[in-house]
């Protein structure tokens, strides 16, 4: 009986150490590439900082948070104007990629041809995306002025260029590019039970009682998933300011990210910027809060079920 | 008997419609692409004419050759692929050695380092970026090399890649392995000769999630490189457009080479990539 447990011990131990070896880079990424630097952060946050060498670090508690909330010229305008183009972006790339994943869900002939489609969008390069984009916003030769005012007789559209048109139009390039959405979305439709839905058939419930009673439900857990996710990443928005409207015109493209960006490496303050880094870990974190908590109400759960 | 029959046909019905509304869908969603193409087959002044044509007049695939004279592509592409081939492979085997480790084995922190793993799923890579700049560059002076853009994803490949192969091994059954133990197989044994030949699928989705990622990352590439031959291609094609303001169809052309390699990537792994994503039903 000891030898066995001992055995069994022994066993364990090598496991433990096979288990570690296995995680060693991903600790290592954990420790010095996530969670420290997130410490950093914050630590550098209350320091004035002009990246010349580790003896120049200048405490000055909270006054960079103090100006970001009260003389900066920036950072509260680019709160605003982060939040409504995430809000656009989400809404409606969620709504875009769940009606394109359902109606790929169908018996349609050529399905992964279609879905290679939608997906495409998603596969090229950021900075090629925007440049495109720009071309087809463009006033007098651009696609969608070609529409409005050649197909349609509309007047002409700035777009990009107009400050009250910059974050929608910039929202609706994220729609486009929302093809991993469609991806997940259409995985999870087929993973709906096949036996509820027949059931629910067989008692006589239209098509569109089973959508809402049954494959909404079912699908909630990945809405909830792909709404979070397409909050967090579009809160962080800054390829388009970066690559194209450098943050204007005005500061109506002046994303959260790119300010961020502009206080660290063009004015090399990077305590300032730091600051603007927590206060941007904070926004995300409300709204994840926020998300998960409302979550409870509108989540189903299979129980048990994983 | 009837009902059934006319239920039959709603459906079918149903389904034509959908289908038209896909292809109606697609046309939409391919317009852009195609209003870029048809702009990099055109002259200046074709582009900028007073009525704009739908489709090239003449299909100018010169201009191909001729944008690549300012717009070295090929150099661009290369040193694209320097950075992502290294970091795809390197973050699909760290990720696939960390989701067994937590799909398989028992040890100690599990619980507590699986929660900092997902913890990390949710964390702004904005926030951290300040740090990690500064650790890259005043610490390890690597800046202007390719390192900090490389050496990160040697250290497990990000948390969501962690996971999706963690979901991935619990749906093999744990018999397979219990044999192999039985036969004598270590865990190493057990990984290369059992589980990774059935999670082929997933590791191509994170290889491919891990090429999208650093394709699109224009800002840690523009943090890190500053020397117009070590560019990549989204600085190449930022610069590039500078350059030449009003040159769009050029710029087209340079964008529309752009393109090519995400769909070629894309078409190679196709065929895994959504049954990869569909079988590690993404539940929880």
């Amino acid at each position: 009986m000891p030898k066995k447990t001992k055995h069994r011990n022994a066993l364990l131990r090598s496991e433990n150490r096979t288990a570690y070896l296995c995680l060693i880079p991903s600790i290592i990424g954990l420790i010095f590439l996530t969670y420290l630097p997130l410490l950093e952060v914050f630590g550098l946050s209350f320091f004035s900082w002009k990246g010349n060498g580790f003896d120049t670090f200048q405490f000055v508690g909270m006054k960079n948070y103090v100006k970001l909330l009260t003389t900066d010229p920036y950072f509260k305008e680019s709160v605003a104007v982060t939040v409504y183009y995430t809000f656009i972006a989400v809404v409606g790339s969620m709504i875009y990629s769940l009606i394109i994943a359902l109606l790929l869900n169908r018996k349609i002939p050529a399905r992964g041809f279609w879905r290679a489609i939608f997906y495409l969008p998603y596969l090229l390069p950021a900075v090629a995306v925007y440049l495109g984009w720009n071309w087809l916003y463009n006033i007098n030769y651009g696609l969608f002025n070609f529409i409005i005012n050649r197909v349609f007789g509309w007047p002409r559209v700035g777009f990009v260029n107009d400050a009250k048109l910059v974050a929608p139009s910039l929202a609706l390039v994220a729609v486009w590019l929302s093809g991993n959405l469609i991806v997940i979305f259409l995985a999870g439709l087929q993973n709906v039970p096949r036996t509820y839905l027949e059931a629910a058939e067989v008692d006589g419930a239209t098509s569109w009682q089973r959508f809402w009673n049954i494959t909404i439900p079912c699908m909630s857990p990945i809405i909830f998933y792909n709404l979070l996710m397409a909050l967090i990443t579009n809160l962080q928005v800054i390829t388009p300011a970066l690559a194209l409207t450098k943050g204007g015109p005005g500061n109506s493209s002046r994303f959260v990210s790119y300010v961020l960006y502009q206080y660290a490496f063009e004015n090399r303050k990077f305590g300032l910027a730091a600051a603007v880094a927590v206060m941007m870990f904070i926004l995300i974190g409300v709204f994840t809060v926020i998300l998960f908590a409302t979550s409870r109400s509108w989540m189903f759960s299979e129980g048990g079920d994983d | 008997m009837n009902s059934l029959a006319s239920r039959k046909r709603q459906e079918k019905i149903v389904n034509t419609v959908c289908f038209v509304l896909v292809v109606f869908f697609s046309a939409l969603c391919l317009l852009p692409i195609w209003w870029i193409f048809r702009s990099s087959l055109m002259t200046n002044n074709q582009l900028f004419a007073n009525e704009v044509p739908f489709f090239p007049p003449d299909w100018l695939f010169s201009n191909y050759p001729k944008a690549l004279v300012n717009f070295p592509f090929w150099r661009y592409l290369k040193n694209t692929m320097t950075i992502i081939v290294p970091s795809v492979i390197a973050g699909t085997v760290t990720a696939v050695l960390g989701g067994y480790a937590f799909a398989r084995m028992r040890f100690r922190g599990k619980r507590f380092l699986f929660v900092l793993v997902i913890g990390s799923m949710f964390l702004p890579t904005m926030v951290t970026l300040i740090p990690l700049y500064i650790m890259w560059t005043n610490v390890f002076h690597l800046n202007g090399t390719y390192w900090p853009l490389i050496l990160p994803y040697f250290c497990g490949g990000g948390a969501f890649n962690i996971y999706l192969i963690r979901q991935f091994i619990l749906t093999i059954p744990r018999e397979l392995d219990e044999a192999a133990t039985i036969d004598g197989a270590g865990h190493f044994r057990i990984l290369i000769s059992i589980i990774v030949p059935a999670i082929k699928a997933a590791m191509i989705v994170v290889a491919l999630l891990l090429f999208t990622q650093m394709w699109n990352d224009l800002i840690q590439q523009s943090l890190y490189i500053h020397v117009e031959k070590k560019f990549t291609i989204a600085l190449g094609l930022s610069q590039f457009k500078g350059s030449l303001k009003q040159d769009y169809s050029a710029i087209m052309c340079a964008t529309c080479m752009s393109f090519a390699p995400g769909i070629i990537f894309y078409l190679l792994g196709q065929r895994h990539f959504v049954e990869g994503i569909v079988l590690t039903g993404m539940k929880s």
